[in-house]
């Protein structure tokens, strides 16, 4: 009983800090603290997939890109569209799209996995430029109306003017993305996923069908992009395709899943939590975050390529190491 | 004899004839109205301003040089510059930059701005949204909320602007447009109260164009039309057809293309426009773009004039050589018909940035030709941040309220002479707007009229200029929009 509580206890304690940020830290913070908490989710459904698959995507903005703008037109062309449907048509826009891509990616691998989402990005890119009628072209969307949280009979308050509300409803979702992406890895299917990764003929020689496996994976990951990039585009109350379907946004996750660590399930959300600090103190020097981002990814590819989880782990390991060596020496 | 005198009569018929044909009174009046008539006078809304501005007032600014500028910090007015700093359009945000922090400068060395019974320094701030729309947002927010700016000033592309005014509006600071001329950026869907658009508008741009090639020019009829795919360039090209439409019904549109922002390789458009034949070319491409377009075009072997709004970067001017961009046509919201120097304080003020520019500023790209002259766009966005601290010392306050309440209606004359006048309802600037004529080094001295009599001596620059009254030229209004209704496009 009491190691169950002192497992929940840091958790229990996080949520409790987690609800007081809007009183402590001002709007600005708070912001901060979203936009870090829709990364994480989009770095962590990315790790579904290079992490715990093995399968390495150029274009997975393509998904947080389908979530956005889902969500962005729904609510600018939906009447009075309440809020949680708007949010669920923007993940099944991303489901769709998922849906419609995994056939023909599901089959390959490596290199040709990652060059074919970046094709596909692409050419979703494109489309959203050009659709300058439906998608606002390279102005993108901006402001639609963001509808109140309302459960009918039960609770109902503003989302738009009200940061504090916002951020309470975007760390609940957030934070039930997350929740869900973890229960998902620890469900035996989520073991299989490993086992494509380590061995794809080995899963296949079990009676796994590995081309169907790796297809649920997907449409969950590109579910789970689509929730960040809904969420987003309701906190940004804009939606361009440079800021959601640029190949920059693909490659952020992958930044920070490499900063974090593939190897482990919070690694992006650590990865994610250093690229927001960098960012963060290097913009009140100078503007080139990207440089000093990219030398950053640099090093930590030479000198800790299990990023910052895995450098942890390490680090736990030698300290381990050497109190038992003390243990010993004083024994 | 008698033939002889019959002769002689018929003579002196057709030459009595001739003399009443060549000397008649209403010939005479007839030969008079064909002389280029007047321009109309000032609109009388535009005679008065509430405020002009005093070249004679002016701090010391011997010590200014954009590139090194310091300013005050603490408790100050905070203005943030937000615009490209970098990337393609980087040297977009330098001309806002030099622009803003010259007022500002000019402010402090006056002692500042009494505001809130202090008297305080102005400080800016650049933000850089490396002319992206997720960027762009992220660094207005840290502007009004980290930095706690009272003003955004921004920026290049309407899209970006609209991204700052919302950021103003939710967080009830001002925001500046200095020159994103998007009309949709005051309708009824995206106004705010708290912004202020002082630049001109797409609107204005079309119905002045399309009033100089059908009430003034009466030249040229085929005109194709390219501009940069986004709100500004369709809201421009917009502009300027419904101009054409109502002041030159007889031209015609003989092909229009849009193009991605931040192009190299513009051939298979100007291959079209080949094809098209047309005898102007109307561009609203700022550079980069705009520079790169004429480049090609020239390369390609085009020869038409262009129609335009930015194509005014000396630099590039200077690339295409005299004969490129003579006979190009500049709408501007920055001009003087006649010579440029009218007065004493004229000259004053004008000498105070180009001697600076000589003598001082050796830091890139402040030295280049870009800066020489600080006229053109240049100069009107300087002007418009005079503008904005005049509004904030008459308001007496940092606070919005006080400043939209003097802003709403105000009236501002430039060194030209010029009066902007904010209407009311929507926020957006009534003027007179200017045409220019590009012409090479010798025919620039009707512009340039002080010494040496050129604005550049190896490029095509501002020769002889055109006034477009205000009345013909008023900001589109959106009706749909609750405090315009009812309302005429005076606002009033």
């Amino acid at each position: 009983m009491i190691d169950k509580m002192k497992r929940w206890l840091p958790w229990a304690a996080l949520i409790i800090a987690l609800a007081f940020v809007p009183k402590i830290f001002g709007i600005y913070y708070m912001n901060f603290f979203i936009t870090f908490a829709v990364f994480a989710v989009f770095s962590v459904s990315l790790n579904l997939l290079l992490g715990y698959t093995g399968l390495l995507s150029f274009g997975h903005a393509m998904y947080f890109g389908a979530g956005g703008y889902g969500t962005a037109l729904a609510l600018k062309y939906i009447w009075n569209l309440p809020l949680l449907p708007a949010l669920s048509i923007g993940i099944l826009s991303a489901v769709l799209l998922a849906l419609i891509v995994c056939p023909l990616v599901v089959r390959v691998g490596g290199t040709a996995f990652a060059m074919m989402h970046m094709a596909f990005a692409q050419l979703l890119y494109v489309i959203a430029l050009k659709s300058r009628f439906i998608t606002g072209g390279e102005d993108g969307l901006a402001n639609f109306r963001i509808p109140p949280f309302s459960i009918p009979g039960v609770v109902s308050f503003p989302l738009e003017g009200a940061p504090a509300n916002f951020y309470y409803f975007a760390i609940i979702v957030l934070g039930a993305s997350l929740w869900l992406m973890w229960f998902f890895t620890k469900t035996p299917f989520g073991q299989i996923q490993v086992g494509i990764r380590d061995n794809a003929k080995r899963i296949d020689y079990l009676g796994f069908k590995v081309t169907h496996a790796k297809a649920v994976v997907y449409i969950v990951s590109a579910a789970f992009a689509g929730v960040a990039g809904s969420v987003y585009a309701m906190f940004q109350n804009v939606v361009a395709p440079d800021g959601y379907l640029g190949l920059l946004v693909s490659f952020t996750p992958i930044i920070n899943t490499m900063l974090g660590g593939i190897a482990s399930f919070f690694g992006p959300v650590w990865g994610t939590a250093i690229y927001a600090l960098i960012e963060e103190i290097i913009f009140r020097y100078t503007d080139r975050v990207e440089l000093v981002i990219g030398i950053i990814f640099v090093l930590v590819i030479m000198y800790a390529p299990l990023g910052f989880s895995g450098l942890m782990l390490k680090l736990k390991f030698k300290w381990m190491m050497f109190k038992n060596k003390r243990m010993r020496q004083a024994a | 004899m008698k033939f002889i005198i019959k002769i002689l009569l018929i003579a002196l018929c057709v030459f009595s004839l001739f003399f009443l044909q060549v000397f008649n009174p209403v010939a005479a009046v007839a030969q008079k109205g064909a002389k280029p008539a007047k321009p109309p006078a000032t609109h009388p809304k535009l005679a008065e301003a509430n405020y002009a501005f005093d070249v004679n007032a002016m701090g010391d600014m011997s010590d200014f040089d954009p590139a090194t500028v310091q300013f005050p910090k603490g408790d100050t007015i905070k203005v943030a510059v937000v615009a490209s700093f970098t990337g393609p359009a980087a040297i977009v945000g330098k001309i806002y930059w030099a622009a803003v922090a010259w007022a500002a400068y000019d402010i402090n060395q006056r002692g500042g701005i009494m505001v809130d019974g202090k008297k305080k320094f102005v400080e800016v701030i650049q933000a850089d949204h490396m002319g992206r729309l997720d960027q762009c947002k992220k660094v207005a927010e840290r502007m009004a909320l980290q930095e706690k700016v009272h003003v955004l000033v921004g920026t290049d592309g309407s899209h970006l602007m609209k991204v700052i005014n919302q950021v103003a509006d939710k967080y009830k600071i001002i925001a500046q447009n200095i020159t994103s001329t998007s009309d949709d950026l005051m309708d009824a869907t995206n106004f705010s109260r708290y912004a202020f658009m002082s630049c001109l508008s797409s609107s204005q741009v079309g119905s002045g164009l399309g009033y100089f090639y059908g009430q003034i020019r009466k030249k040229e009829k085929r005109f194709y039309i390219i501009c940069q795919d986004y709100a500004f360039g369709r809201s421009i090209a917009d502009s300027f057809k419904k101009g054409l439409k109502q002041y030159y019904p007889q031209a015609k549109i003989v092909g229009e293309d849009y193009h991605k922002l931040f192009l190299t390789d513009f051939a298979p458009y100007l291959e079209k426009i080949k094809a098209a034949k047309p005898d102007v070319i109307f561009t609203g491409d700022w550079i980069p773009d705009g520079a790169n377009l004429v480049k090609q075009a020239r390369q390609m072997g085009l020869k038409q004039p262009f129609a335009h709004l930015f194509l005014d970067d000396p630099n590039f001017l200077h690339e295409i050589g005299p004969q490129a961009a003579t006979g190009n046509i500049q709408i501007t919201q920055y001009g003087v018909e006649g010579g440029a120097f009218k007065t004493p304080e004229q000259i004053k003020y004008y000498k105070t940035w180009h001697d600076l520019w000589a003598n001082r500023w050796k830091t890139e790209p402040y030295n280049s030709r870009l800066f020489e002259h600080g006229s053109g766009n240049l100069g009107s966005y300087r002007q418009q941040a005079y503008w904005l601290f005049s509004v904030i010392e008459r308001a007496g306050s940092t606070d919005p309220e006080k400043i939209i309440a003097v802003w709403e209606n105000d009236t501002y004359r430039l060194p030209t002479g010029k009066v902007l006048r904010m209407r009311a309802c929507d926020h957006k600037v009534v003027q007179d707007l200017h045409v220019f004529e590009y012409v090479p080094a010798a025919q620039q001295k009707v512009s340039m009229n002080i010494e040496p009599y050129y604005w550049y001596k190896d490029a095509a620059s501002t020769g002889p200029t055109w006034r477009i009254p205000a009345e013909k030229v008023l900001p589109w209004m959106d009706t749909k929009l609750e405090r315009c209704a009812g309302k005429n496009e005076w606002g009033e």
